[in-house]
């Protein structure tokens, strides 16, 4: 589903990635671990075409988005859920709007929208809360906000950048096991952290990257802090 | 339908955009207004004197005296299907010796006048080429016309038209530098919003979309504000100051004033299509999705 094939990306001459190759197939669920400038965001910004590699081809669903021009970039996104470290909710709008917010802008129908809406916040356990603002909501609630944001217009990969990394250790482990949760259904689901304890804690695919460069990949494997050359 | 639901999606955004922007769009439309009311002004007064040129210039009159033994009327037929003669008068040899004997007492002598045609032009510009076509003419003796009046009618017609187009250039050029900084501080202020929206893979012209219908709402708002301004000025001179200015100057026609139905339409066209290119061009300059 996922596929990195040589990947070079630098920035003003400065590697961030150097010659990466990766495949995450349909429906897997994995780990893309490394300290602070390991390359993590840069993996993830490439998948969701917010920067193009310097060299290499990046694929999703067999196409590769380094081709697509920036019209497409939109249907790209569309068919991908992104989850991000600050939630990035709309402030002004209830939980409700945040989620419906795409399937308007692509113009479904108010009873599919209803629909698809409920049954996202179902997902995330906030059936209850489609009248409240972010603001009214906690951080792991307004994650889950962001979440079922994601997935309500079904896609078939969701990217998850340091989705935990403003959130307590308990309500860290809830949010990626709901994220597993959603992998469950079918959807890959590609998350970045350096959250030792919810990788330790999943034991799924960990693929660990240490100064761009691809430092290990292990199925139901753990947060290996000497693979990667990080100290506690 | 899922095409109207998407622009009703993007007529709601610009509803909310406009809400959001509570005094500064009234800010905005004041200042656009003041620029709109000053160039439906200029229109207005150079039309009006574009208006009384064009009248002037109409009442200029090109002779032509034939020659013996030609039929005025026939004459007059062939200069009446010339280009811009809008009236051709034939002013018999006949009656014009009678008036001049009235009006100079002269003696009883053999009529030396000849037949003349007064010629009437649509158009000021024309009047040194027709003149010139007349002398070609063979039934013409000779072709008399205010070439000096007429050349510099139309130096100060060019010049009220230059104005204009240079007032509305400068008018133009600010209202576009009003919407545009308007806009731009929209996006700034939208910034967050914008990313959200582009990362969740939403059309770029549903996030530009309500920032041009929202230029293209200010644009419309101040021309009607701009219109009124100078329907309540205008209606003021109407009562006040034309009648003088007719007293004054008997050669001014009395209606030479430039509609308000024109003006209003062309403030309309030009401020909606100022707002919507002025906010296109700084969205695009801006967002980048």
């Amino acid at each position: 589903m996922i596929r990195l094939q040589n990947v070079y990306k630098d920035y003003g001459g400065r590697p961030a990635l150097v010659n990466v190759n990766l495949h995450i197939g349909m429906g897997e669920f994995a780990f893309l671990v490394g300290p602070s400038g390991a390359g993590k965001s840069t993996v993830m910004r490439l998948l969701y075409r917010e920067e193009k590699p310097t060299s290499g081809q990046v694929l999703i669903g067999g196409i590769d988005i380094t081709r697509l021009d920036r019209g497409q970039v939109p249907l790209l996104r569309r068919r991908l859920g992104i989850v991000f470290q600050d939630y990035k909710l709309l402030d002004k709008q209830t939980v409700f709007d945040n989620v419906a917010y795409i399937l308007r802008a692509l113009g479904v129908d108010n009873r599919e929208i209803a629909k698809r809406v409920e049954s996202a916040l179902c997902v995330v356990n906030l059936e209850d809360k489609g009248d409240a603002y972010p603001d009214e909501l906690s951080g792991g609630e307004q994650q889950r906000v962001g979440i079922a944001r994601a997935i309500v217009n079904g896609p078939p990969v969701l990217l998850a950048d340091e989705p935990t990394g403003n959130l307590d250790p308990v309500t860290s482990l809830e949010i990626v096991q709901l994220l597993e949760k959603i992998s469950q259904r079918g959807t890959t689901v590609l998350i970045s952290t350096h959250d030792q304890f919810i990788v330790n804690s999943l034991r799924r695919r960990v693929i660990s990257l240490k100064n761009g460069q691809l430092a290990g990949d292990v199925d139901s494997g753990v947060y290996d802090m000497e693979a990667i050359g990080q100290t506690v | 339908m899922r095409k109207l639901r998407i622009l009703s999606g993007v007529a709601t955004e610009t509803g909310q955009g406009l809400r959001r922007g509570g005094w500064s769009n009234w800010l905005v439309v004041s200042i656009l207004a003041i620029a709109l009311t000053i160039f439906g002004g200029v229109l207005q007064l150079t039309m009006t004197l574009k208006n009384v040129v064009s009248s002037w210039g109409s009442q200029l009159e090109i002779s032509a005296y034939l020659k013996d033994g030609y039929e005025p009327r026939s004459v007059a037929r062939e200069v009446s299907q010339m280009p811009d003669v809008k009236l051709v008068e034939i002013v018999p040899k006949e009656v014009a010796w009678q008036e001049m004997q009235q009006a100079f007492k002269v003696a009883a002598l053999n009529n030396p006048l000849p037949n003349t045609l007064h010629i009437q032009l649509t158009n000021v510009d024309s009047v040194e080429k027709t003149a010139n076509r007349l002398k070609t003419v063979d039934s013409i003796e000779h072709v008399r016309y205010p070439l000096t009046v007429a050349k510099n009618l139309n130096r100060f017609r060019h010049f009220i038209e230059a104005a204009g187009v240079a007032v509305t250039a400068a008018l133009t050029a600010a209202t576009l530098m009003v919407i545009g900084n308007t806009i731009q501080l929209v996006i700034q202020s939208r910034h967050k919003e914008i990313e959200i929206q582009s990362l969740m893979g939403v059309s770029p012209w549903y996030i530009k979309g309500p920032l041009v219908l929202q230029g293209a709402v200010y644009g419309f708002a101040s021309a009607l504000v701009a219109t009124a301004v100078i329907w309540a000025v205008r209606a003021y001179m109407d009562c006040y100051v034309t009648g003088q200015l007719v007293g004054l100057l008997p050669l001014l026609p009395a209606e030479v004033g430039y509609g308000m139905v024109p003006t209003f339409l062309v403030l309309l066209s030009l401020g909606t299509a100022v707002g919507a290119g002025g906010s296109a061009w700084t969205s695009g300059r801006y967002i980048k999705v």
